[in-house]
């Protein structure tokens, strides 16, 4: 069963199985051994798709100038991607907010990315932006297909009185967030389940924000930092879906529940859930981007986001863990703004903050050696 | 199959909110009993596979487990959006909003 593969991931780390493979009891030993072929397995599937992918890239459609090309498309309430084209690159404004803030989000998003990090849209070869507005009923979400950015309206469909979202153009940090799943598609090509997943996520997130305070000329002092600000409707006591300030503590109320993002890696969550827990364990690179992002001062999308750009387009692999995350942030800040700098010292200190050594071991997340005894009938 | 509980769980999803529920058929309105038993039955529910589409190749995207139980007998199938499937469409915003309801009572 195909959900096995999440869990076998975090319960079954590569090198903790050699070291079984190699120290183990007998029967130990061949129980490693087999998931090992497994893990190979894994990764030779993944490197398939990701060669797939390669494959199909070409056939992306192109800016017909080779620059910013928008198109905005109308589901009407349906589930057929993209929809009727109503607002191409150059039309005047629609009377439908939602189209108004897709194309004006994935604008700024286009101009972050190619102003600041000389990035050609999301392939860094003049994709065309298409984003699908008012996806299904009742759609509390948004979501990256592979090819182009997709909207809901939140729960429309309720009744005042039990409605949670609004409609998710609303904050335009949701926008570059899954414009930059995109980015990360054609880059670092990040797995989407346990700790890359949760890398996969934070660059959304970084990129998102960082989008944000773009638009608004913040410095990271004035920035709120709040993922999805706007989203939740006066029903929900919350902030926000995610904070990078404070992970945690985004919302807390008696029908979402409460915010379960860690700031540190000593509060890890081990979980099958949302692939390993990828939108809740992002909030620990999260919470080290702020810290830099606040120690090197000034517009965030300068230095600390040209450090966190380079990293995933450079550096980041589809299997890299937080651990390789900080090392390379630390790497890249050494090669951009010299080795001991304020810059790269920040970044150490940011990952330092969420228990996270530069050339360090991070421990394993707690949850999966005791896991992996187990399941190897050790404990 | 004479459905008489469903445990239904959404995780994934930009927000990362998970939404559950646990409820006997039995406690709906005849309405709604009968409309998630036409959705079972035109589904073939117990025939599916337990895994319907893979979600993990799409950022954000929701995945959703459903447990179907009938006295000893219970089938789970784990599956995304299914946009392709609008019976499974169907099933899946209905048991969406009752998840919804639910959660509201408590």
């Amino acid at each position: 069963m195909h959900n096995h593969r999440h869990s076998l991931e975090c319960i079954l780390p590569e090198h903790m199985l050699e070291q079984i493979a190699t120290k183990g009891s007998n029967a130990q030993k061949q129980m490693a051994m087999d998931n090992i072929s497994v893990v190979y397995q894994l990764r030779a599937e993944r490197a398939m798709r990701a060669s797939l992918a390669d494959l199909f890239a070409p056939t992306m459609p192109r800016a017909a100038d080779g620059g910013k090309e928008r198109i905005v498309y109308d589901v009407k309430r349906g589930t057929s991607l993209p929809g009727t084209a109503v607002r191409r690159e150059g039309d005047p404004a629609s009377a439908d907010a939602a189209v108004n803030e897709a194309y004006d989000g994935s604008g700024v998003t286009y101009d972050l990315y190619k102003e600041v990090y000389g990035r050609n849209s999301i392939n860094n070869n003049a994709m065309r932006l298409d984003s699908s507005v008012h996806y299904r009923t009742g759609y509390d979400n948004a979501f990256w297909d592979g090819k182009q950015m997709v909207y809901g309206d939140g729960d429309e469909n309720l009744p005042a009185e039990d409605r949670l979202f609004n409609r998710f153009t609303i904050a335009i940090d949701i926008i570059g967030h899954e414009l930059t799943h995109g980015v990360t598609q054609f880059e670092a090509k990040l797995v989407y389940s346990q700790q890359p997943g949760a890398l996969n996520e934070h660059m959304s997130d970084v990129f998102g924000s960082l989008v944000k305070q773009y638009q608004s000329r913040q410095t990271a002092a004035e920035a709120d930092w709040i993922i999805g600000a706007g989203l939740f409707t006066p029903n929900v006591n919350g902030v926000g879906i995610r904070t990078m300030k404070a992970p945690g503590s985004a919302y807390d109320d008696p029908v979402l529940g409460k915010d379960p993002q860690p700031a540190h890696m000593k509060e890890y969550v081990s979980t099958p859930s949302d692939n390993g827990g990828v939108h809740i364990n992002s909030g620990i690179p999260n919470h080290a981007f702020y810290r830099a992002a606040m120690e090197i001062g000034g517009y965030a999308w300068e230095k600390a986001g040209m450090i966190w750009y380079v990293t995933l387009r450079d550096k980041l692999g589809e299997n890299s863990n937080f651990q390789q995350c900080a090392d390379f942030t630390h790497q890249t800040a050494g090669e951009l703004f010299g080795s001991g700098s304020l810059e790269q010292q920040a970044v150490k200190n940011g990952w330092a903050g969420v228990g996270i050594a530069i050339g360090g071991e991070t421990p394993e997340p707690k949850g999966c050696l005791e896991a992996t005894l187990r399941f190897l009938g050790a404990a | 199959m004479d459905v008489e509980r469903i445990k239904f769980e959404r995780t994934g999803g930009f927000a990362g909110i998970r939404l559950a529920a646990d409820f006997d058929v039995s406690d709906l309105p005849d309405d709604l009993s009968q409309t998630l038993r036409e959705l079972l039955n035109a589904l073939d529910f117990p025939e599916l596979p337990a895994r319907l589409t893979n979600s993990e190749s799409v950022p954000d995207s929701f995945t959703y487990v459903i447990t179907v139980e009938a006295g000893k007998w219970h089938h789970t199938v784990i599956t995304g959006d299914a946009p392709e499937n609008e019976n499974m469409q169907e099933l899946l915003e209905l048991l969406n909003r009752l998840a919804r309801k639910k959660i509201k009572k408590h």
